[in-house]
């Protein structure tokens, strides 16, 4: 027996592996797998009239990138909207997380009614919206009238009709803003900010050299996760404009759902869905590495 | 101990002022967050011939819950909706915990490749797994069935949830773990009789998360679902386009579709508060 050689697969191993094994089985079948199975697709004529599925190699590729569709509408939308609604909900949610992280009477009526669109489906916040906006019968328009102003038809011109989606998606995730900074802020050790009370410190200074830089790590993470999710945005423009007006308002996961389930190109669908896979891919590796830096910094 | 107090901003107003401003403004963010709500529990209210006034009119009913709870395909995709909520949840968390303790808990290649893939694979957008997930559930006969629509919505939650769970998991102090391992407890009875009984907390925090994500969920189930399995976002979704200008009994299905979601963070805020540091 040759001694002093550790087992090449040891008991901590098969712990390891044991306790990843089912997440990792279920993440191989359900999203390493279809993936691999759209990559083929997005080779090949998959339509329905096509039973052979004919390899045609990168055309669909080539079809989607010079697709002016794609690139002169759904590109700048999708990252105009993830700048817009990121920006917008944090700045929001960092203002509500100061105010209330300190203590005041029915700070725990606040706090429930600004987390109310957190447990509103992204379907039923359009919905609202949608109603609201309604160019006879919404609230706003009634308002406008009532202030002597001129209804709009809000969801007909392309750029209010986006305004209401970033709207939408600002009204929706700058609660999540708040708890997740609130958190921070709560966990933030005291000893600076008595220091800074004691030295007579201006607030705006408090703000911009102690509370901000601590917090610093808190933002950036909630960024990059929202930053993410805001590229894959799907529910809340099919449901209050469906890309419409025309397509003018379409975002990245929209066009391949249009691409795919409306014109039935599943081949064109597919390669335009791992077009938009590989490009936030990259952004987000890109901001994984800031992240990295900021947080050790 | 006195409490610290941080300077308050505007320090060169009075205080009566300061006050004033405070309140305004928080109620001010009040009523933009709950505005849209309050008008659409209004509108369900209305009669049919009220929701062209609904900012005048006098009028309220009930009808319009009573019409739409007739709908059995309404009903149906509520109970489908909550089904698969819960027992979502249920996997979600039995799968993600061992995967966020795994890699809190040991270094080395194996844990930082593990947390690689988790953070490629929670970039990716849905669309690009689940446009796909379509042939796939078809050629495995799962496409419009509950296991179909199950087994995706535990899988997207593998990556962000044993993300948050590693960060609990770091947050608790591995000495009591080593100290039941040396008194003779194996590896996994120190996670399941030690290390887990302390990340309760979190774990209520993720359970309330996970069930609204899948309730409020959309795209998986207009992909991989079809009339036999309907739920309830995309049904309401369907009501937008064929129900058109009937808005009251759209309200009506959409406030019955909150009050699950509602009743829950009600209960669960605490939880979720208290647990969830990033």
């Amino acid at each position: 027996m040759e001694v002093g050689r550790r087992p090449l697969f040891g008991e901590q191993q098969r712990f390891m592996l044991f306790l990843i094994a089912p997440a990792a089985l279920l993440l191989l079948l359900f999203q390493v797998l279809p993936i691999a199975i759209g990559a083929n697709a997005s080779f090949r004529d998959w339509a329905l009239y096509n039973p052979k599925k004919t390899w045609v190699g990168l055309d669909h590729y080539r079809s989607v990138i010079t697709d002016p569709a794609f690139l002169e509408v759904v590109l700048p939308n999708t990252f105009i909207f993830m700048a817009l609604s990121v920006a917008g909900a944090l700045v929001l949610g960092l203002a509500l997380a100061l105010l209330l992280n300190r203590p005041f009477r029915g700070q725990k009526i606040v706090q429930t009614v600004l987390l109310v669109p957190l447990m509103v489906a992204p379907v039923i916040a359009a919905i609202m919206m949608r109603w609201m906006f309604n160019d006879q019968f919404g609230i706003v328009n009634a308002v406008l009238e009532g202030l002597g102003l001129e209804g709009q038809p809000w969801l007909v011109e392309r750029w209010s009709a986006f305004g209401i989606i970033v709207l939408t998606d600002i009204w929706l995730w700058t609660p999540w803003f708040t708890l997740l900074l609130l958190a921070g802020l709560q966990s933030l050790p005291k000893e600076p900010f008595e220091a800074a009370a004691i030295d007579g410190t201006s607030t705006w200074r408090v703000f911009s050299h102690l509370t901000l830089p601590m917090l610093r790590p808190v933002i950036v993470v909630c960024v990059v996760i929202r930053a993410i999710d805001a590229f894959r945005t799907f529910d809340i423009v099919w449901t209050l404009t469906g890309g419409g007006p025309g397509r003018s308002t379409e975002l990245f996961s929209l066009y391949a759902y249009v691409l795919a389930f409306l014109s039935l190109d599943l081949g064109r669908g597919s390669a335009a869905a791992i077009i938009g896979a590989v490009i936030i891919l990259v952004v987000g590796v890109a901001l994984y590495r800031l992240v990295d830096r900021i947080a050790k910094a | 101990m006195a409490m610290v107090r941080q300077p308050l901003m505007f320090a060169r107003l009075p205080t009566g002022a300061r006050r004033a401003l405070f309140a305004l403004v928080l109620a001010g963010a009040c009523f933009a967050f709950a505005f849209p709500v309050l008008w659409l529990i209004l509108t369900s209210l209305r009669p049919e011939s009220g929701v062209y006034y609904v900012h005048r009119g006098t009028e309220f009913t009930l009808g319009n819950f009573a019409e739409v709870l007739l709908d059995d395909r309404l009903l149906q995709a509520f109970f489908n909706s909550a089904l698969i909520s819960t027992l979502a949840t249920f996997f979600s968390l039995l799968v993600t915990v061992s995967s966020g303790y795994m890699l809190s808990r040991f270094r080395g290649p194996a844990s930082s490749t593990w947390f690689g893939t988790i953070y490629v694979f929670r970039c990716v957008p849905y669309i690009s797994w689940v446009l796909p997930l379509y042939f796939v559930a078809q050629s495995w006969g799962i496409y419009d069935t509950y296991i179909g629509l199950l087994l995706p919505h535990i899988a997207v939650h593998i990556c962000f949830f044993s993300w948050l769970m590693k960060g609990f998991f770091d947050g608790i102090d591995p000495s009591m773990e080593h100290a039941a391992l040396i008194d003779g407890c194996t590896r996994w009875g120190a996670f399941v009789r030690v290390a887990l009984p302390s990340a309760i907390p979190a774990i209520s925090a993720l359970a309330v998360l996970c069930w609204l994500f899948t309730w409020n969920e959309f795209l998986f189930a207009l992909i991989l679902t079809g009339n036999r399995v309907p739920m309830i976002t995309v049904v309401m979704a369907q009501f937008v386009t064929e129900m058109g200008m009937r808005w009251n009994l759209m309200a009506a299905t959409a406030v019955l579709a909150l009050v699950p979601a509602f009743l829950l963070a009600l209960f669960g805020q605490k939880y979720v508060i208290r647990g969830l540091r990033i």
